[in-house]
């Protein structure tokens, strides 16, 4: 070929809407969230608590019943990872005065970690194994905004 | 030289349109629960390999298999995903028996599962990028998106469906009637299987044309239902089969053929074919699977089909070209009961996928439940003894026919 011309062109775009649903046990996960309290569920061959709660315990494979083995956790954890980022997330394209802390916390008494933002910190002042706890929104609606995030304690 | 595979379970998730108390690995938990419920010396860790498989991007969750490893038992064994669109179910069923018949070591027992949640996505997406197969190819011959929405009338697999209806009620001279005959009597069925969606035990021929057209000559009534469910079936070699369940159920014929594309059979497939109601693929496939089963008469030798059929016409059309019954005699077998629960050859006793369709499962629970015909645990149990039944999938963007041909003796054809 001669010349390199496109001759004809499709566009087009797809709108798509998701919908996840949680389940009834990350449901119940949620509900706790409007009194500000945070649950788990533990399961009963192994004794690992997560946080999340999960149906099924992947390393015993076996089903956590709904209406057993909640457990009340306190708002309070160990940073175990964290990460410091000068953008937004969601948006990189602009880059935020303020650098925002993202980090991994193990809630005391579970055996899971949870990510969310680390609040009124300087990223400086951030050490892995410190002490942590959680900042609720004044009014919470019981779904993952109920956090605003993790405050050092 | 491949080993003598045996079904000994199959189990279901209950369906439903919106599945909205489990999330997507629940639901999958759910089957693989009702399945390992049936045998009860097997547990868990029995398990060597996993395969799994849904419709691509419909949920828009393009690795579910990793999502969901834990909920599946799956930790630490081998797991693959196999998709092939409609067929899903059946595809994944025939990889569970590839899986054993290999004769891998270490890896005897395999579960299969395959799900849908089709409230989490929106089909039409999905299905967008599924017959990407066949749009990009249509958009190469210069065509634009909208216009091929319109072509196959809302771009869903009623839009192939319907010009293979209008073609088969035409070759067989048969009336609206007869397609509402086939609804009837799958919804009818339904009703008495506990895991389905549309139960309706008491739905007349008049309700069903009663209904408007969604595309002629398809009406709503007579159309499946998006569903969201799951499925499993355990497979396993024929040694260890006979210590887990009482009626061991044989694979003796697997078969995955494809002809011609849906659409472009008319817009210039190599195929070149013009009678979408002909499905070449489908009688190539009955061929493949039935040879290896050494059925030679399956209108004799098939005492229970499966068949995936989401639209009435493509019941009456698989049941012939399965070789079931003759050519444009398939209406006149369900206006005089031969198909029906007590009937010579009964057909969709679980109501087919005219009555619970989440596409990913379909085409395994077609396997699923002729299986446990023969096992004597279906939950529409027919009253005859069913020796030797079969489980058909179809997809729809290339006419894919998936077929599993299964009996309460082995074939002995690896001997």
């Amino acid at each position: 070929m001669s010349e390199n011309k496109v001759i004809v062109a499709n566009k087009g775009m797809v709108r798509a809407d998701f919908n996840f649903w949680v389940g009834r046990y990350m449901d119940k996960f949620y509900d706790n969230f409007e009194k500000k309290k945070l649950v788990g569920n533990k399961c009963q061959k192994c004794g690992n608590v997560f946080v999340p709660p999960r149906k099924v315990c992947g390393k015993c494979n076996v089903v956590i019943p709904l209406e057993e083995n909640w457990v009340d956790l306190p708002d309070t954890g160990i940073l175990k990872n964290y990460t410091i980022t000068p953008y937004r997330v969601n948006d990189r394209t602009s880059r935020k005065t303020k650098p925002q802390v993202v980090g991994m916390v193990q809630i005391d008494g579970s055996n899971t970690a949870i990510i969310y933002r680390l609040i009124n910190i300087k990223p400086e002042e951030v050490k892995t194994g410190m002490k942590v706890k959680i900042e609720w929104s004044e009014k919470p609606k019981g779904d993952p905004s109920d956090i605003k995030g993790f405050v050092k304690i | 030289m491949g080993r003598q595979v045996a079904v000994v379970s199959a189990g279901f998730s209950e369906h439903a349109s919106k599945r909205t108390d489990v999330s997507m690995p629940e639901l999958v938990s759910e089957a693989i629960l009702d399945c390992l419920k049936n045998v009860p010396s097997v547990g868990i860790e029995d398990i060597d390999a996993f395969v799994n498989g849904n419709m691509p991007a419909f949920e828009g969750a393009n690795v579910p298999e990793l999502w969901m490893t834990d909920w599946m038992g799956a930790r630490n064994k081998p797991l693959m995903r196999v998709t092939t669109g409609g067929t899903t179910g059946g595809s994944v069923a025939i990889s569970g028996y590839y899986n054993v018949t290999a004769g891998i070591p270490g890896v005897d027992t395999v579960l299969a599962v395959a799900f849908e949640q089709q409230s989490v996505g929106t089909t039409s997406v999905g299905l967008a990028s599924v017959a990407y197969g066949e749009i990009s190819v249509l958009n190469s011959l210069g065509m634009p998106y909208e216009e091929l929405t319109r072509l196959l009338s809302g771009g869903a697999a009623i839009g192939i469906a319907s010009y293979q209806a209008a073609n088969y009620m035409r070759r067989s001279s048969i009336t609206e009637e007869d397609l509402a005959r086939v609804v009837v009597q799958n919804r009818h069925n339904a009703a008495k299987t506990w895991w389905t969606h549309l139960k309706m035990p008491d739905l007349t021929i008049e309700q069903v044309l009663d209904t408007p057209y969604i595309s002629y000559p398809l009406r709503y009534g007579m159309v499946c239902p998006a569903s969201d469910g799951a499925c499993a079936m355990l497979f396993t070699t024929e040694e260890k089969a006979k210590d887990m369940c009482d009626i061991p159920v044989y694979v003796n014929g697997v078969a995955s053929v494809s002809h011609e594309t849906a659409i472009l059979g008319y817009n210039g497939s190599g195929a070149g074919q013009l009678d979408p109601s002909e499905q070449l693929g489908a009688m190539k496939s009955a061929e493949l699977a039935f040879s290896q089963s050494g059925i030679s008469f399956p209108r004799k030798e098939i005492d229970y089909a499966e068949v995936y059929a989401p639209f009435p016409n493509q019941e009456l059309m698989w049941v012939e070209r399965l070789g079931l019954f003759e050519e444009n005699t398939a209406s006149s077998m369900y206006e005089s009961g031969v198909t029906a629960l007590n009937g010579e050859l009964p057909i969709n006793c679980s109501g087919g996928v005219n009555s619970t369709n989440a596409i990913g499962a379909s085409a395994m629970e077609r396997p699923a439940e002729a299986a446990l015909q023969i096992m004597g645990k279906a939950s529409n149990q027919v009253p005859k003894t069913v020796h030797t039944s079969l489980g058909h999938g179809w997809g729809g963007i290339i006419n894919l026919i998936t077929m599993m041909v299964m009996s309460d003796e082995p074939a002995r054809k690896f001997k």
